[in-house]
């Protein structure tokens, strides 16, 4: 997320221009006349309710659902959705879903209908009298999802956890994660940016169950007070130390027996070391600090030099065996 | 003799010129003799002090520097100071140490060491310091201990005694001091360096090197010659500087690194270790000239005492000598015993007091000062040496009183002093324990001696196995150290055999001190004769000197002398001194009669005849001592001769039992050492001082080849080889040390030189493996690197033998001058890679690598980016975050890798 991040903010931000013109072209040419048909229909449609995505969003909205001719909300309504057939089955990870059309997706139910957080394309899909909205979930954009779609067996994120997000950032992926865990679940994101830490805010107005905190990972006495115990922490801080960043929080936030996820950059700790003895090192390291590393997984090709650890806190004698 | 010829090549005539041109001619004189090297007027001080600076200048002097030069700086004038204090002191050639200690308030505190150790206990003291004398017999380590405290402390005292304690209290300061501070390498270093530095003026005293050495013991020595009371004092405080050393156990090996750096000092010490290096030169200086006599005399004396003192308790213990011992012990001896009991226990314990008691009660029965003097120096270097073999562990001690016997000789004075920085770097490693064992697996050995030790040293006996041999030697000495004992019983076997007459010359000092009367005139006699003549005076110097002269320095002669008397031993004694020198030192002086005894006991054995015999137990003893006997033997070699001779005997014995040599080294050196030890070291010094580099090194040489033959010598010598290569450096001289040796006993030579390099080697590496007992025999400085290396304690005394070759190789290379110690930046790395075990399935993160991968959502993806790099890839990427991406259906399969506790 984080390296993600900055690009992101700089793609809402300037994501109307930019997208706008590469998402266009790109869309374009690729999903040919769909995307330009439902382009113009969903895209301003939504652009409208979009706001500074319209551009973008609407690209990559079109290209997905013009794809898949999936029925959006919105765009459902025009020949948008109309076209095309889509169905949204449920991951083997609670709160994540799959969209299967013509190129399938991961997608997540948007807790906010109708709004896109970061112009990812939304799907709507109606069964009988309810409306259900979906948000596209782009791995190469997150960690988390790029975790899901590599294959990791359990991300213990799942609807009504509580959940601690470090390295936030600008709240891409903690949106999804909030549309995993549901009204009933609470994702205390901690960001130090400022920067990105105002988009992050920016989500979490809109969204009840995000708990912004602006401060340093590395410093959990500073937002004590905000916190309670949670389910799983998962992090994304690229830090040299932040296996210790998330031993410090996991010690003070996290229950026994509670999860934690870990991305890792292998470049962020030490870039001339091979990663695999990095992430080895990371995962030793978490032994050391009551943290039991369960599982590893790469997050190729939607991340270099990335893996991702997930592993217990503290588990119980009984999950120890 | 040989050995002159080969050690004091190069730095010999340098060592000469400066003398000379310092107005030293007594002391250019006898170092010529001693040196036989032909002294070359030629080269004047500009030589020496060019190599100095030369040596100052190469990244190695750097490395030396940083630990030597506290000492070293204050060594030189001090060293000065204490050489004339010394001299002055040197009358009673207990005195010396203890002269050495009154001179120099500093070098009481070596001399309380040695002082401590006084007559045998002297030797002890001297070459383990007056508290491992006391204590060391007990806890060889406590020597050791004591010893490298001594030697910070003789360091300290002698850099301000320097001009008093002169060379030798810089040298040990020096040696000490860096001991006490880079305790194990950059200790060792400095006091290798000082040592060396010592070495190099001694060698240029060459024949004053044995002054010098005996002036660095005597001068450490001294303070506890003097004062008892204060050699305990003394002692006490270079305990913990020992014991702190010794904990590092690089001590020995530091001491010996110092020795080196000592001998380098001539060159860079000076810069780096500006006091020991100055203490050295002046010492040297004055040592030379004066010194050169009074050291030597005061060296040998001391050695001769020391190794007397060993040698008598030793051989009052086991032998007759017991009996004389048990006279001479009544203060020696009784010191000796105690000093071996105290050798121990300072060895172990590095109790100060103890040691300080040996010392004072060395000093006390030696009556003779000079003895006293001699003997602490001796017993200083020797308990160094015990300390270092302690340290070690058995080997250790061994390896160490070989490493101290050996830095003593091969810087000789600085030897001794380096010894003494042994010592107490063998305490520190052995720590008591060490050298105990160390003493105990030279006891072994010993046995015999360590019954007479047992006998002369109830204490030592008591003491522990080490301190039956020590005991023996170390009964006074043994107290000292296991070295002490090993001295004491290879003094004593030595002393209080025949051998102990032929250890007597290199005892002379300590018997000399010890018997005074007879001693100098004796080497045979030495012990006795030694106390007064040759320590008194620089009798015993001049017996002992003369014989280190004869043998290189006076070792050589001394040795040779002793073990001659011995007959065999001589013969063996030659050899070893030879080769031993350095060791030899402690060698000659055990090695005349431990050392020849020991040696030739342990290979001739039986050669060292009766001394053998006598000092074989002794010998055996030392062995036991090994260390302590080394030192023993090293104070008696101390003496030079002793050393000198003991290493080429010991050598040569060694050798071929290069172990037992080394043992017997040890002792012999040890004693030898004591005296020598510092002696020893200065013998080799002295020989070396011929060539400074080379005595050191032959001493080295020869403990690594004992240590080679020791088996632990190779280890010794590894580790004194490193530690070496500062005295390789000295020794340069390293190859001198065989020379020595090689002169000692020229025929001993070959396989004295082997095995005197082995000493040296051992001393080099010595410190090293070897370096418990022929390292210790080899060399102080061995000693001291071996204590450093030595750690490896354990393998000196068994790799002794195994490593003499090894040494002599070591050796070699250690001659150089340069011996350095690269460091080499590191970057830093948060993780690394080696250290690192990565799980097989974990080994690639690769997409492909991934289960699942082909049919994958991601494979298109991994298609394009896999092959993109830099801005390409981050295109590409930023494309797929578009969303423009396509990549099938989404499998919900797990692909992720368990970790095995799941």
């Amino acid at each position: 997320m984080t390296p993600g991040f900055s690009p992101r903010g700089g793609d809402r931000g300037g994501r109307g221009g930019f997208r706008g013109r590469g998402s266009f072209g790109d869309r374009g040419g690729g999903r040919g006349g769909f995307g330009d048909r439902g382009g113009r229909g969903g895209f301003r449609g939504r652009g409208g309710g979009g706001g500074f995505r319209s551009p973008s969003g609407e690209g990559g909205f079109r290209g997905r659902g013009g794809g898949r001719g999936t029925p959006r909300g919105r765009g459902g309504r025009g020949g948008f959705g109309a076209g095309r057939k889509v169905t949204v089955e449920p991951h083997r990870h609670e709160g994540v879903f799959i969209c299967r059309g013509k190129e399938d997706a991961l997608v997540t139910k948007n807790m906010v209908i109708g709004e896109s957080v970061y112009g990812e394309k939304r799907m709507n899909v109606e069964e009988g009298e309810t409306k259900i909205e979906y948000r596209a979930w782009n791995p190469f954009r997150s960690k988390l999802a790029a975790a899901i779609l590599g294959g990791v067996d359990q991300i213990h994120i799942k609807p009504g956890s509580k959940v601690m997000y470090l390295g936030a950032a600008s709240g891409t992926t903690v949106s999804h994660v909030s549309d995993i865990v549901g009204p009933e679940g609470l994702v205390y994101a901690v960001e130090f940016s400022h920067r990105s830490g105002r988009d992050l805010l920016n989500v979490a107005k809109k969204r009840t169950n995000i708990i912004p905190i602006i401060e340093d990972a590395r410093h959990p006495h500073k937002y004590r007070m905000l916190v309670g115990m949670v389910d799983v922490i998962f992090a994304d801080v690229a830090q040299p130390d932040q296996t210790r960043i998330v031993a410090l929080n996991a010690h003070n936030f996290l229950k026994n027996g509670g999860h934690f996820v870990i991305s890792i950059k292998a470049n962020c700790i030490d870039s001339t070391a091979a990663p695999e003895a990095v992430f080895a090192a990371e995962v030793k390291k978490m032994g050391s600090e009551n943290m039991k590393p369960q599982e590893q997984l790469t997050l190729e090709p939607y991340e270099r030099d990335h893996a991702i650890v997930v592993g217990i806190y503290r588990p119980a004698p009984k999950n120890k065996k | 003799m040989a050995e002159q010829n080969s050690v004091p090549s190069d730095l010999y005539k340098h060592v000469y010129s400066f003398l000379l041109e310092n107005k030293f001619t007594k002391a250019a004189q006898q170092f010529i003799k001693q040196a036989k090297v032909p002294p070359q007027n030629e080269k004047q001080d500009a030589g020496l002090l060019d190599i100095f600076n030369f040596w100052v200048k190469s990244p190695e002097a750097k490395k030396r520097k940083a630990l030597p030069n506290g000492p070293g700086t204050s060594d030189r004038p001090s060293a000065k100071k204490a050489k004339t204090a010394e001299s002055s002191s040197e009358e009673s050639s207990s005195d010396e140490e203890e002269a050495a200690a009154p001179a120099k308030a500093t070098p009481t505190a070596k001399a309380a060491e040695s002082s401590s150790s006084d007559d045998s206990s002297d030797e002890e003291a001297a070459a383990k310091k007056p508290a491992a004398a006391k204590a060391p017999v007990k806890s060889p380590v406590v020597a050791a201990a004591k010893a490298p405290v001594k030697s910070p402390v003789v360091a300290a005292a002698r850099k301000k005694d320097s001009s008093s304690s002169s060379e030798s209290s810089e040298d040990e300061a020096p040696a000490k001091a860096p001991v006490t501070k880079g305790k194990a390498a950059v200790a060792t270093p400095k006091a290798g360096t000082t040592t060396k530095a010592a070495a190099a003026q001694k060698k240029a005293e060459s024949s004053s090197s044995e002054d010098s050495s005996s002036e660095d013991e005597t001068p450490t020595k001294t303070p506890p010659a003097k004062t008892p009371g204060p050699v305990k004092t003394p002692g006490p405080a270079k305990t913990p500087p020992a014991k702190t050393v010794e904990s590092s156990s690089d001590d020995s090996s530091s001491d010996e690194e110092e020795t080196p750096p000592s001998k380098k000092a001539k060159t860079g010490t000076y810069s780096a270790v500006p006091p020991p290096g100055a203490a050295v030169k002046k010492a040297l200086v004055p040592t030379v000239a004066s010194k050169a006599k009074k050291d030597r005399s005061s060296d040998s004396r001391e050695e001769e005492k020391v190794s007397a003192v060993p040698v008598k308790s030793t051989p009052a213990k086991t032998v007759t000598p017991k009996p004389a011992a048990a006279a001479k012990k009544a203060e020696s001896s009784s010191e000796s015993s105690d000093s071996s009991s105290e050798d121990e226990d300072e060895a172990k314990k590095a109790a100060a007091a103890p040691a300080k008691a040996a010392p004072a009660k060395a000093a006390p029965a030696k009556a003779a000062p000079a003895k006293a003097a001699p003997a602490k120096a001796a017993p200083a270097k020797a308990a160094p040496a015990k300390a270092t073999p302690a340290e070690d562990s058995s080997s250790d001690s061994s390896s160490e009183d070989e490493k101290e016997a050996k830095k003593p000789v091969a810087k000789a004075t600085p030897a001794k002093a380096t010894p003494a920085k042994t010592a107490p770097a063998k305490k520190a490693d052995s720590s008591s324990s060490d050298s105990d064992s160390s003493s105990e697996d030279e006891a072994p050995p010993k046995p015999a001696a360590a019954t007479k030790k047992p006998a002369a040293a109830p204490k030592v006996p008591a003491a522990a196995p080490k301190a039956p041999p020590k005991a023996a030697a170390a009964t006074k000495k043994p107290a000292t150290a296991p070295k002490s004992p090993a001295k004491a019983a290879a003094e004593s076997s030595s002393d209080s055999d025949s051998s102990s007459e032929d250890e007597a010359p290199a005892k002379k000092a300590n018997a000399a001190p010890v018997t005074k009367p007879a001693t100098p005139a004796s080497k045979p006699a030495t012990q006795v004769v030694k106390p007064a003549a040759a320590e008194s005076s620089s009798d015993s110097d001049s017996s002992s000197e003369d014989e280190a002269p004869a043998k290189k320095a006076s070792l050589a002669p001394v040795t040779k002398p002793a073990s001659k008397p011995a007959t065999p031993v001589v013969n063996k004694l030659a050899p070893t001194k030879a080769v031993a020198e350095s060791s030899s030192d402690s060698d000659s002086s055990d090695s005349e009669d431990e050392v020849a005894a020991a040696k030739k006991i342990t290979k001739p054995t039986a050669a060292a005849k009766t001394p053998a015999s006598a000092k074989t137990p002794a010998s055996a003893k030392t062995p036991a001592s090994a260390k302590t006997p080394a030192s023993a033997k090293t104070p008696a070699s101390a003496k030079t001769p002793a050393s000198a001779k003991t290493p080429a005997s010991a050598k040569a014995a060694e050798s071929s039992s290069s172990d037992d040599s080394s043992s017997d080294e040890e002792e012999a050196a040890t004693p030898a050492s004591t005296k020598k030890a510092a002696t020893p070291a200065s013998t080799k010094k002295a020989a070396t001082p011929a060539s400074t580099k080379k005595a050191a090194t032959p001493a080295s040489t020869k403990k690594a080849a004992e240590s080679s033959s020791d088996s632990s010598d190779s280890s010794d010598s590894d580790t004194e080889t490193k530690t070496t290569p500062a005295l390789t450096n000295g020794k340069p001289a390293t190859p001198k040390a065989s020379t020595p040796a090689a002169k000692a006993t020229t025929p001993a030579k070959a396989a004295q030189s082997s095995s005197s390099q082995d000493s040296s080697s051992e001393e080099e590496s010595g410190k090293a493996p070897a370096a418990v007992t022929t390292p210790n025999t080899n060399g102080t400085v061995n000693d001291k690197r071996k204590r450093a290396g030595e750690d490896s304690s354990s393998e000196s005394e068994e790799e002794e033998e195994v490593t003499t070759p090894k040494n002599k190789k070591v050796v070699a290379a250690p001659q150089t001058f340069p011996k350095v110690s690269k460091k080499i930046n590191v970057p830093f790395r948060r993780i690394v890679e080696e250290e690192i075990e990565v799980d097989n399935r974990l080994a690639d993160n690769s997409f492909d690598a991934k289960r699942g991968a082909n049919g994958d959502w991601g494979q298109r993806a991994n298609d394009v980016l896999r092959f993109t790099k830099g801005k390409s890839f981050r295109h590409e990427k930023t494309k797929k975050k578009r969303g423009s991406y396509r990549g099938g259906a989404i499998s919900q399969s797990v692909n992720s890798i368990r970790f095995d506790s799941d």
